[in-house]
């Protein structure tokens, strides 16, 4: 195999994973627009997700299906239910825990937000065990052979059903009105709210875009990652790298410092000839060099203290 | 406090003394060390148990030589520390000729220096560490003094590179494998003895545990084209590590370890278990000797079960019992009988214990047998059990 494979097939398998990172990390960065503000919980969220589709699949499609049509169909609408139900569970968690502490010290809601991190982890592994489960496949899923390049229907499936949701994310937040309130939103909430915008229902609609994003992102991660009750964890802090590398606050950056990231972890160690148990180091280095030459992330705008 | 507990240890010297000093003439003493209180108190009471039990048997049977056999055990708690004080009290003040224990790998370590310095017979039915029985010989006669009852963890890894190169006949291996001490023992271990058979590992890759994403890892195996890919990690990582490979488009085996002989993995991968070759526990025979043992230790200890390593424990006081038996030492002063004791524990051969038949190897490790499994399907099928002799890997059954 000559080295440009090599490099074409991590690139395939890091953009997998980025685009994982790229829908998770888009739910951080909305919430910090307009909150300023991270959502430690978020991660968790993502799995609570996770097991919500795989729970609906099974009740559909019962133990172990063969892929069909009918897998298919059930593995949307798992996808449906779940976003709804993480969508409504993130709205819960903002006015619950968040909201009563949006004017007090800006370390509360994050405290907050860790606080509600544990409940959703530990109560997970209380319920479910903390055993891995495999997500089974709804489509046949034989490698597919671009020459020496393999790549799994899963995978497509994973770049796909991204990409077209960050297109109606995008979509959604630059044609409609509600996504110009959102706009609105981030750059005053004050100046907004006189306005005549309801920025309560602009927070809660975001929380709900971001969590039902972060429950596509957990179904499609447990594909490669199965569904436990700490899944977030890694897979949160990764995104919300992601995000930060990208330029927090800002959606394209989200998806960009995503791809990035990915690809980065699949790439970085054979591209320096170190162990790849040394892979994370490797991204994390880049992330420290991505802040201390650009503090605000890739795209982020240099804004400077509004008057 | 502190005064009263000098008081009582003092008391209990000398009372300990006393005995030992008024029995000297009529009995074989043998020191037993392992954590009898703490944390870990449950593996040293049920080694020194089975030892106890293994004494009051041959006891009963009239004793070695008309003498009686008698054990002193003494408690470690697991620490090196009072390991080596244990140690003193066996090895100076009660003239014991010969050692169980100790129970952990690093007391075991410690022991074994002063085992070898001192010229006393040492088995640890427990310690599993490699370099228990790596201690140099620094007695004057440069003799080994250190045994064990219990499989070396070297053990696995090599019979798995001669399975692999003798038998399956690879000579280029891949290994992917977690940054932890179990699977980069193996690994490492499994590279060794394949390279010094001639064979080749062409790609080392590692991962860290928990690590769910391994195409990086699989994409440069693939790339270095091997014949067969070990992967001696836990379930969860080789789970991942299999699925992923089908999905990158490697057909070529899979190799692994004793962790894969937890079924979990037919939960987590149940698609790509076929055609895996692992090494893992033997399959021990069912013996009348062990079944004996079993039913005696829950009599004498209230309905207790013994673990692996009081069965190793109970056969190591056998063996040392039957080097005292054989040994002609009924007169002879302490380190005359220490010497006997050590060159008939050496020249233990096929000793029928509770665990099978037994042999020790010239470094005192334990000659034990690996099984070798092929998985069909979900299922492991066992291929037998295997030893290295002379360098060669032998198929026992």
């Amino acid at each position: 195999m000559d080295t440009l494979t090599l490099y074409m097939q991590y690139i395939v398998n890091g953009l997998t994973l980025g685009a994982i990172y790229s829908l998770i990390a888009l739910g951080y960065t909305m919430v910090y627009g307009i909150l300023k503000f991270i959502n430690f919980a978020h991660g968790d969220i993502l799995m609570v997700g996770a097991f919500v589709g795989l729970l609906v699949y099974t009740a559909l499609t019962g133990e172990a299906a063969d892929p069909g049509v009918w897998t298919i169909i059930a593995f949307f609408i798992a996808m449906l239910i779940s976003m709804g139900f993480s969508a409504l569970l993130g709205v819960l968690i903002e006015r619950v825990a968040y909201k009563p502490l949006r004017n007090a010290n800006r370390l509360a809601p994050l405290l907050s937000a860790i606080g509600v991190s544990f409940i959703l982890s530990n109560g997970a592994a209380w319920i479910f065990g903390t055993q891995s489960r495999r997500f089974p496949y709804p489509f046949a899923n034989d490698p597919i052979r671009i020459g020496a390049i393999a790549i799994t229907p899963h995978q497509i499936v994973i770049i796909a059903v991204s990409v077209i949701m960050m297109i109606l994310l995008t979509f959604f937040v630059n044609k409609t009105r509600m996504g110009k309130a959102m706009r609105a939103a981030s750059l005053d909430q004050a100046t907004s709210m006189l306005m005549g915008i309801n920025v309560n229902r602009v927070i809660s609609l975001t929380f709900a875009i971001g969590s039902a994003l972060a429950a596509v992102g957990g179904i499609l991660a447990s594909f490669d990652f199965r569904v436990y009750p700490s899944m977030g964890t890694m897979t949160g802090l990764k995104a919300f790298v992601a995000a930060v590398i990208g330029g927090i606050g800002n959606i394209q950056g989200a998806m960009l410092g995503g791809v990035l990231l990915g690809i980065l972890e699949a790439v970085g160690a054979p591209l320096l000839h170190i162990p790849n148990s040394m892979r994370d180091t490797v991204a994390f280095a880049v992330l420290i060099i991505v802040l201390l030459v650009k503090p605000d992330g890739i795209l982020g705008k240099n804004e400077r203290e509004k008057v | 406090m502190r005064k009263a507990i000098a008081f009582a240890l003092v008391a209990f010297v000398c009372i300990a003394g006393a005995v030992a000093g008024g029995a000297s003439e009529d009995v074989y003493k043998i020191g037993f060390i392992g954590p009898l209180t703490g944390d870990n108190a449950n593996y040293g009471i049920r080694c020194s148990n089975a030892a106890k039990l293994a004494i009051s048997e041959i006891n009963a049977a009239g004793g070695i030589d008309g003498k009686q056999l008698e054990l002193i055990a003494e408690d470690s708690e697991g620490t090196v520390d009072k390991a080596l004080a244990s140690y003193e009290k066996l090895a100076y003040t009660d003239d014991v000729c010969a050692i169980i224990g100790p129970v952990f790998t690093s007391p075991a370590l410690a022991v074994a220096q002063r085992c070898q310095e001192d010229g006393i017979v040492m088995i640890s039915p427990s310690a599993t560490h490699k370099d228990v029985t790596a201690q140099p010989a620094t007695n004057a006669d440069g003799l080994n003094y250190v045994f064990r009852t219990v499989p070396s963890d070297a053990l696995q890894s090599d019979v798995a590179a001669h399975y692999f190169y003798e038998i399956l006949g690879y000579r280029n291996l891949a290994s992917l494998y977690a940054m932890n001490d179990y699977s980069q023992g193996l690994a490492l271990g499994m590279k060794d003895t394949f390279e010094s058979l001639g064979g080749k590992v062409v790609a080392e890759e590692t991962c860290m545990v928990g690590d769910k994403d391994f195409r990086t890892q699989l994409t440069q195996i693939r790339a270095a084209n091997p014949e067969a890919i070990y992967i001696p990690n836990y379930t969860v990582e080789d789970a991942q590590i299999l699925e992923q490979a089908a999905q990158l488009g490697i057909t070529v085996p899979f190799l692994s370890s004793d962790g894969f002989s937890d079924p979990e993995i037919y939960n987590l991968a149940p698609d790509f278990t076929d055609g895996v070759i692992y090494v893992g526990p033997a399959q021990a025979e069912a013996s009348t000797i062990l079944s004996d043992f079993q039913v005696a230790y829950g009599e004498m200890y209230n309905g207790d079960a013994p673990d692996s390593f009081a069965t190793n424990s109970y056969d190591a006081t056998y063996i040392i019992a039957g080097a005292i038996d054989r040994a002609d030492i009924a007169e002879a002063g302490v380190d005359d009988q220490r010497l006997a004791v050590r060159d008939e524990v050496a020249a233990t051969k096929d000793f029928q214990g509770a665990n099978g038949t037994l042999n020790f190897a010239a470094n005192g490790d334990l000659v034990a047998s690996q099984g070798v499994y092929h998985v069909e399907g979900t299922t492991p099928v066992y291929v037998g059990s295997f030893q290295i002799v002379d360098g060669h890997i032998v198929q026992v059954d």
